[in-house]
């Protein structure tokens, strides 16, 4: 007998259909799985055998082929093995009549017939409406995320044998929805922390306020990585259609929507020795990368000289994106990744910095850490501010705490949806958007004459002035938001 | 190429510098030169002074190097160094800025430069001074050829100068050679616990002269107050002073110069609003006062505000 089930596979953050077929034949005894399975996808013959068994049903002793269509698309990971179950289940007539019409099926098996969770319930869940599907199958601890993105029913179960009750008379139990509460989660660290140091709590600040990419540049022990990882405690709470695709990325990387739905923004700081593809995304089927990770978030770059240089070259087009394209022999796809950027750097590899009189770096070394700080990609770095360690006394007062903070990034970026009439932040502005004043004007003429900015610095410099202007309640730029904006705007190469 | 093409001077010939017959073994029968016969007759002269230091200076050890080459080519005398990275090609630029003779000592062939981004120094140094070398043309840089071209400088000043240099050091053993040579030894003082400053510091220890500024090389050279040249470096216009600015900003300069490099250190010691010290540094930098690095970090570019 045949019979076909309905599931998905993950490629990068959206589901692609796949029917399993399954055909069950007399014949010698054999399972033979086709349709370019990966090793996981192939070893799932096993696990459907054994729990099968182990839920009270029968494993047919008969010849079963099964299919993954499309045949074309490389299939990964143990998510298809609910689908497999059912549909060999439903070709040896052990499920009601009906079972599998117009029902997906997501999920791992365990030997014993329990079901594991597998990433991207929430995008399959989604795709199945699309396709206009009846229900979606998903394992119980998936049930609240597939929820999220569901038109369709979502049947959660957590063993095999309660695909029985499919099609049959009980209405099977409805997964509660996700509440906006964190429960697991570790707090964000607070940005009260940071002793001393206001001109870099300031930075922060207005890097929140506008959207704006931050480098922090100094030597270690400055609490550079520390700052950096208090920037989203004074980010704006993620709008609903952020949270809603922040948490679809975070479900199809496998990793809890907890914090999405509750409005809190990725914060992603790989390591420098990330791959090109690890952080960019890739693979194949190709998977999301960090930057993917820190959608509507923040990427953090500690170290970021230590990047390889064509890890950071690949960095340039997402950035200025926001999105990337990966591209496979048969197919292509775009994985979001509107981030905030910040980078944290020594001034020199040994970390005392080049005209300190202390550094002990060969000078060759330290040219090619000058070069990667002045490349391509700190090009689009729009506020570099430099720290070095806060004095001892700075210890004992404990800095403003993040809340209040928030509080005017908050009320900053009301301002500039209310000018703007977008959601648009004022990192994300076209300098002729903003309106200057004569004054302000002849400022910028007057420094751009004198060679200390480019083109591309003037707009940059005209950004970051109207976000310091927002966070002072300005109406419009004043001379000394210009003159803030002037030192807070990283430098070009000399 | 160069434009100049390299010659060679022997030994005992007439332009052969004297001074160098001091060093003991000598080290090779031949030097090879290029560019002005004037910049190599003027090491002759009784006006010879060599500026060495760290390649890896601080901005201070740069700025006062800078400021020495300058005002002793004002003051006539010619600036002999080893056009490294650091204090060496500070002294260059600052003789070259100075409108004097400046002779670099090459321990590459009189052709190659060394380092390579030293390109557009060598041909400014070529067109108004001298490279001279023990190599000919074409022989690159070892690292054994260092402690020779080291001797060659040590000999070629009547005084040396070293502006800053870590303990042990290249600039060291310049100084050690030079005072073995006879030569008077000079060393600028530096910070306490900067470490490119404790190699002159300990100089000064022993017994080198303080070297604040040229009227010290000069006092060297020349005995205090008697010379000419000390009556030239006075009469040269000053450095013309930057624009006139407000005791607040001036405060903030002086901050700056004196190790206040970020915004938060500057408000700190200013004891003012961060914002304020970054409107005070904007103005600052737009006047030509200071500059910042890419990382955001201030140093003061040495104008001096008018009164």
């Amino acid at each position: 007998m045949l019979a076909v089930a309905r599931t998905f596979a993950i490629l990068g953050i959206d589901a692609r259909e796949v029917r399993v077929e399954a055909d069950v034949r007399t014949g010698l005894p054999a399972f033979a799985l086709v349709g370019l399975p990966d090793a996981a996808v192939r070893e799932s013959r096993e696990r459907v055998r054994a729990a099968l068994c182990n839920s009270g049903f029968e494993f047919p002793q008969k010849r079963i082929t099964a299919n993954l269509a499309p045949a074309d698309l490389r299939k990964a990971g143990p998510g298809f093995d609910l689908a497999i179950a059912a549909a060999v289940l439903a070709a040896t007539e052990q499920l009601p009549d009906g079972a599998l019409a117009d029902v997906a099926f997501a999920g791992e098996l365990a030997l014993d017939g329990s079901i594991r969770p597998v990433p991207g319930t929430m995008a399959m869940a989604e795709a199945a409406s699309r396709a206009g599907t009846r229900a979606i199958v998903v394992p119980a601890a998936c049930g609240p995320e597939a929820a999220l993105g569901a038109g369709c029913r979502v049947v959660p179960i957590d063993r095999l044998e309660q695909l029985q009750r499919l099609g049959g008379d009980g209405e099977p139990p409805q997964p509660a929805p996700l509440r906006p509460e964190l429960n697991g989660a570790a707090p964000v660290p607070d940005l009260a922390d940071l002793r001393g140091q206001p001109a870099l709590r300031h930075a922060l600040e207005v890097a929140a306020a506008g959207g704006h990419s931050v480098l922090i540049g100094g030597p270690p022990g400055a609490g550079k990585s520390m700052a950096a990882r208090r920037l989203p405690s004074i980010l704006p709470p993620l709008g609903p259609e952020e949270a809603i695709e922040a948490a679809r990325v975070a479900s199809a990387c496998g990793r809890s929507v907890e914090c999405a739905v509750a409005g809190r923004r990725a914060f992603r700081a790989p390591h420098h020795t990330v791959s090109t593809a690890g952080l960019i995304g890739g693979g194949n089927p190709p998977r999301p990368g960090e930057v993917t990770l820190a959608h509507h978030g923040v990427l953090f770059l500690d170290e970021l000289p230590e990047f390889g240089r064509d890890t950071l070259e690949a960095l340039r087009q997402p950035l200025e994106d926001g999105a990337v394209r990966l591209v496979r022999a048969r197919y292509s796809i775009e994985l979001p990744c509107r981030f905030q950027f910040v980078a944290a750097a020594n001034p020199c590899p040994c970390g005392t910095g080049p005209r300190s009189g202390q550094c002990t770096c060969d000078p060759a070394s330290v040219r090619a850490y000058e070069a990667k700080l002045t490349g391509a990609l700190a090009d689009r770095v729009d506020i570099s501010i430099a720290v070095e360690q806060p004095d001892l006394t700075s210890f004992a007062e404990a800095g403003e705490r993040s809340a209040r903070v928030r509080e005017r990034v908050i009320a900053a970026r009301e301002r500039q949806r209310h000018r703007t009439g977008g959601d648009r932040a004022n990192a994300d502005l076209a300098a002729e958007e903003i309106e200057i004043g004569a004054e302000v004007e002849r400022l910028l003429a007057d420094v751009t004459t004198a060679g200390g900015l480019s083109g591309r610095g003037r707009e940059r410099v005209i950004r970051l002035a109207r976000t310091v202007a927002d966070l002072d309640r300005a109406a419009s730029i004043a001379v000394e938001h210009l003159e803030e904006a002037l030192t807070l705007r990283r430098r070009e190469a000399r | 190429m160069s434009g100049s093409t390299p010659w060679v001077i022997e030994r005992g010939a007439p332009d052969y510098p004297e001074c160098l017959s001091d060093l003991d073994p000598p080290e090779r029968p031949v030097l090879h030169v290029a560019g002005e016969p004037r910049a190599v007759a003027a090491l002759d002269d009784e006006a010879v002074v060599t500026i060495v230091g760290a390649r890896q200076a601080s901005g201070y050890g740069l700025r006062v190097a800078e400021r020495l080459g300058r005002d002793l080519a004002v003051a006539g005398v010619t600036v002999v160094s080893g056009m490294a990275r650091g204090i060496d090609s500070a002294a260059h630029r600052g003789a070259l800025s100075g409108g004097g003779l400046t002779v670099a000592v090459l321990a590459s062939g009189p052709d190659v430069v060394y380092p390579a981004g030293h390109r557009d120094l060598y041909r400014r140094i070529l067109d108004s001074g001298a490279v001279v070398s023990e190599h000919p043309p074409g022989t690159r840089v070892r690292r054994h050829q260092f402690p020779a071209r080291n001797r060659i400088m040590a000999a070629l000043g009547r005084a040396v100068v070293i502006v800053e240099g870590a303990q042990p050091s290249g600039s060291l053993i310049t100084a050690d050679l030079a005072a073995k040579l006879g030569r008077t030894v000079g060393a600028v003082p530096g910070q306490v616990g900067v470490r490119v400053a404790a190699g002159t510091n300990d100089l000064i220890k022993d017994g080198a002269h303080l070297i604040r500024d040229a009227r010290d090389v000069l006092d060297l050279l020349f005995g205090v107050g008697v010379a000419e040249q000390r009556a030239r470096l006075e009469r040269a216009p000053p450095p013309r002073p930057g624009p006139a600015i407000e005791a607040r900003l001036r405060g903030v300069l002086d901050l700056v110069g004196s190790g206040s490099v970020t915004v938060d250190r500057v408000a700190a010691d200013a004891r003012v609003a961060p914002r304020d010290a970054a409107v005070a540094l904007a103005r600052l930098e737009r006047l030509g006062y200071v500059v910042a690095d890419v990382l955001g970090t201030y140093s003061p570019t040495g104008l001096k505000p008018a009164e």
